[in-house]
């Protein structure tokens, strides 16, 4: 400080008191006095001054109330203990979530045999307002003897178990997505609260509100059991006495990790909390697709396990690709779009082989 | 900015570790100490305050995940300084992919020069401080930045910005001379009129 007299512009830009007062304020008084001590110090210093305000450039400040709720938010997503943090990379209008539900219906196949299909799932006949004027309806039975993956008209996904079945208009009414099955499916549905999503196993009806869960609805049992992962789910009876006599029909709203049992001949409903949302042996029931700079083939290699696909890609291409992500219960195809738009791809379904192409990750 | 100057180094270093053992306290203080100064840092790059804050949220995250491989980080500033700088410049190419904003250069469609417009209530300062810094290329007003504003050394700047010491030093030294030549004409009919003013 006491050389300042003899300072030049360069000495100035690095002396780190100056520097605070110009960027800080700090000090303000002594400097003002500085200046009015020493006039030829004056054109060095506004120089200086200037040039360290330039290499500042605008001042963008962030409060310090944000500052504190957004390390609060940060805290927050910190998880407790060992539970391993994921980073959300997505925001949150990606997530067009999704419901997943699993039905299962086990040996009922017999039951049904010689009866329309139909007729006998879909309550459009029952509930009598488009009898004229049916959709077509598409049938898929697996009869494989592994998982084989539904793509449904509105972009929701079915894995079908062995010998489980599925039937669905070719497009679905505009106020309702109505499908029918049996056998052990799980199912990820599409969130539309315009257009709700109802599963219709033999007298229970499933109504999804833009959720995950399962299903098991085996037609031998007179029970039928279904488990909510995430969201809300509703469940009523199809009773068609009830509907013709315009009586109210008793519904079941159920939360995460909430069980209802639908006796079926009763129709009587009994909730109760259980630890796991599972019910059918599907390892994407439980699944999260949770990732942390996962090599691309391996994401890959998890889809195609998971939903029996065959994904078709150029190893090479893609060997520096990792993929950081939680996908949640979005369907296959929504989650294939979010890994290809990561990594700066394309996928094209044909013949139930995806093909990915990829310019590469740097 | 200013809550975040003034705490020691060694207690910043102390509390690091304790981060680093598992210490939420301390990983809450070192979010909340650097915060700013990383979020100002990171309009250096993006107009999108928004992305920012997220990547600031992805940067804090990692670290409390990989907290325990971290304890032998000691200039604790610079490694958060060069953690914001990869993580946004990954997202600024990432996004540009998906707006379909083909460019050669990535590094080029990184700080728009509207970041870098000063916020003076002197216009006329406010012009030629803008065209002064405007006429030097982006990684030299990075450089600039880190030393003067940041007070990172030029190792320091080396590391966050992937360059060499000796790169570092040239962009500096090139940097704050042409910066100076640019000022220095109407600096001094400014300080004159100052210098009138006071006497």
């Amino acid at each position: 400080m006491n050389n300042y007299k003899s300072f030049e512009v360069r000495d100035w830009l690095e002396d780190l008191k100056f520097q605070r007062w110009v960027y800080h304020g700090e000090s303000d008084d002594f400097w003002q006095n500085f200046l009015r001590d020493n006039p030829l110090q004056v054109a060095n210093i506004e120089l200086a001054k200037e040039t360290l305000l330039s290499v500042r450039g605008e001042q963008d400040l962030i409060s310090e109330k944000e500052v504190k709720y957004r390390v609060a938010r940060i805290l927050e997503a910190i998880p407790n203990e060992e539970k391993e943090p994921f980073l959300p990379w997505w925001s949150g209008n990606w997530l067009r979530v999704a419901a997943i539900f699993l039905v299962m219906t086990g040996f009922g196949m017999v039951f049904f045999k010689g009866k329309n299909f139909s007729a006998q799932f879909l309550p459009l006949s029952s509930t009598g307002i488009r009898d004229n004027q049916k959709p077509q309806m598409l049938e898929v039975v697996n009869k494989t003897s592994t998982i084989r993956l539904v793509n449904l008209p509105d972009g929701s996904s079915v894995i079908l178990k062995k010998n489980a079945r599925i039937s669905y208009p070719k497009q679905f009414d505009k106020d309702k997505r109505e499908v029918s099955m049996t056998g052990e499916a799980f199912f990820e549905v599409v969130k539309n609260p315009e257009q709700p999503f109802l599963v219709y196993t033999g007298s229970m009806v499933t109504k999804v509100k833009g959720t995950s869960f399962s299903i098991r609805a085996n037609d031998e049992d007179e029970e039928v059991k279904l488990v909510v992962k995430t969201g809300i789910v509703e469940v009523s009876a199809n009773d068609p006495d009830r509907i013709k006599a315009h009586k109210e029909i008793r519904k079941i709203v159920l939360k995460p990790n909430e069980q209802v049992t639908f006796n079926r001949k009763s129709l009587s409903m009994v909730t109760k909390m259980v630890a796991q949302p599972v019910l059918i042996d599907l390892s994407v029931e439980k699944q999260d697709f949770e990732f942390k700079r996962t090599p691309l083939n391996e994401v890959f290699a998890a889809l195609e396990k998971t939903y029996g696909l065959t994904i078709r890609f150029d190893k090479a291409a893609v060997s520096n690709c990792t993929i950081t992500a939680k996908l949640g219960d979005e369907p296959v195809t929504e989650k294939l779009e979010m890994i290809c738009a990561v990594v700066n791809a394309k996928f094209e379904s044909r013949n139930g082989v995806i093909s990915v192409t990829s310019g590469g990750c740097e | 900015m200013k809550h975040s100057e003034r705490l020691p180094e060694t207690y910043l270093i102390s509390r690091w570790q304790q981060l680093c053992k598992g210490d939420k306290s301390a990983f809450g203080e070192i979010t909340e100490h650097n915060y700013a100064a990383l979020y100002h840092y990171g309009t250096r790059f993006t107009a999108d305050r928004d992305m920012i804050k997220d990547c600031l949220q992805d940067l804090f995250l990692e670290i409390w995940e990989k907290r325990e491989s971290l304890s032998y980080i000691s200039a604790i500033k610079p490694y958060l300084f060069q953690s914001l700088r990869n993580n946004l410049i990954h997202r600024v190419r990432r996004q540009s992919v998906f707006s379909e904003i083909k460019d050669n250069d990535p590094c080029d469609e990184l700080s728009p020069e509207s970041d870098w417009i000063i916020n003076e209530t002197d216009q006329l300062t406010a012009n030629r401080l803008k065209k002064a810094i405007e006429s030097l290329p982006k990684r030299q007003k990075e450089a600039l930045y880190l030393k003067y504003y940041e007070n990172l050394s030029y190792d320091e700047i080396a590391s966050v910005m992937g360059l060499q010491r000796q790169a570092v030093a040239n962009y500096l030294q090139y940097g704050i001379q042409k910066l100076r030549e640019y000022l220095q004409h109407a600096v001094i009919s400014l300080a004159a009129s100052a210098f009138l003013f006071w006497y």
